[in-house]
């Protein structure tokens, strides 16, 4: 005969639920203080690192930039919050915010010259002539974290790679394949001329012409009529700075 | 860095292109600003005032960098002075320009501390002693146009600081000064 299901019988089954119920909450508490605990040892051992090698961070760009990575790979951004413990411990959030103020100032006073296309390089140069009081060096990296940062503002600060070179852009104008390709090709010179896009490029002269125009009008390209071969040579400041022009004329 | 004369040359002397008058109108901008303060700069540092667009001058070319203004890129800066105040054409053609690296008001005020550093509130002076003489010595009036010192004179005529007084020849005019 099968016993019908009574009051008792479901009784049991709901307590032996609440108890497998009460395990597994145990057992999850049990997880999470675990959890917990090892978090908070990382954290001070993470704090005590800081603090031990404050110095190192503060004053190595190279030290600081392995920090950042060793950071990143935990899952730790130290430059998240400005009122975090980090920021407290290190200063370092000011750090990079005063990096970006610096670096929209200088992207936006050299606008004109370049079209609002720099070289990273370039950029870094002028930031650390700009901060010579500062007892900090910066490196290619901390501008690149600094300008990371500013992408919150959505004001069009980005970093593309062209060729070999990392540019920072302050504009939004967006630069198609063929503008690159052309900026590419300026490296070599810090100039390029119709003929030799077409030939590099095996363009048509209509596209090379077009390309060449536009980076004129966006104000990315400087046209230089002086050279003896009368070739009109298109010149881009944001790949071959006035300076550094001039630095590798005097080599 | 590079110089002429006494002056340090900006890094854009040497970038090929600002040679070039720039099509597009932003950059011609900046371009031409650049230019016009060093133009001001050299002018000032060698007592220059006049340019003439057809001569040579050596701050319109770069040996170094085989490049040198062209006609159309020298008239561009030169009339851009020219309306921020800062220079004047001399002829119809435009073709020589006088450059006032201080504005006549500035020479104008130069010129009364000079009167007054030297206590000749209330002498005589010809013009050419105060072109070329000891107390002008290592001031900016030492040398000046004469064109350029006969307006500012003539402004502080004006003011009732000065009176001027014409000699039989440019060499003996001269000024009375009341200030």
């Amino acid at each position: 005969m099968r016993r019908r299901p009574g009051i008792g019988g479901l009784q049991t089954a709901a307590a032996a639920r609440d108890q497998y119920r009460l395990l597994g909450e145990n057992v999850a508490k049990l997880r999470t203080d675990l959890m917990k605990e090892q978090l908070s040892t990382f954290r001070s051992q993470l704090e005590d690192f800081a603090r031990k090698h404050k110095n190192d961070i503060k004053k190595n760009p190279a030290f600081r930039s392995q920090f950042h990575e060793m950071c990143a790979k935990v899952g730790v951004d130290p430059l998240a919050s400005n009122k975090g413990f980090w920021a407290e411990l290190l200063g370092i959030g000011d750090f990079y915010y005063e990096l970006g103020v610096q670096i929209v100032d200088i992207c936006l006073a050299t606008r004109p010259i370049n079209g609002g296309l720099i070289n990273l390089e370039e950029l870094c140069k002028m930031l650390s002539q700009r901060r010579k009081g500062a007892r900090e060096a910066v490196s290619e990296d901390d501008c690149l974290r600094a300008i990371s940062k500013l992408k919150v503002l959505g004001s069009g600060f980005e970093v593309i790679t062209v060729g070999k070179r990392k540019l920072v852009r302050s504009v939004p104008t967006e630069l198609k394949k063929d503008h690159n390709e052309i900026l590419e090709l300026s490296q070599a010179q810090g100039f390029v001329t119709v003929e030799e896009v077409e030939r590099r490029l095996s363009w048509s002269t209509g596209r090379a012409t077009d390309a060449l125009e536009t980076l004129l009008d966006e104000g990315l390209a400087m046209i230089d009529d002086g050279h003896r071969d009368g070739k009109r040579r298109y010149w881009f400041p944001c790949v071959s700075s006035v300076s550094s022009f001039v630095a590798s004329e005097t080599l | 860095m590079q110089t002429l004369g006494e002056l340090k040359l900006p890094q854009f002397f040497n970038y090929p292109p600002y040679f070039t008058l720039q099509p597009v109108r932003e950059t011609q901008e900046k371009q031409i600003q650049l230019w016009k303060e060093l133009i001001i700069a050299y002018c000032r540092m060698q007592k220059l005032f006049i340019i003439g667009l057809e001569e040579d001058f050596p701050l319109f070319s770069n040996p170094a960098i085989e490049r040198s203004l062209n006609y159309d890129a020298r008239s561009a800066f030169l009339s851009a002075l020219v309306s921020d105040g800062r220079a004047e054409w001399t002829d119809k053609g435009h073709r020589q320009c006088l450059i006032l690296w201080h504005q006549i008001q500035e020479w104008a005020d130069i010129i009364l501390r000079f009167v007054k550093d030297n206590g000749l509130e209330d002498s005589v002076m010809t013009l050419e002693e105060m072109r070329s003489g000891v107390e002008s010595r290592g001031t900016d009036i030492h040398g000046m146009d004469h064109t350029v010192l006969t307006r500012a004179l003539k402004l502080l005529e004006n003011k009732g600081k000065l009176a001027i007084f014409k000699g039989t020849s440019t060499d003996d005019e001269g000024v009375k000064f009341s200030v």
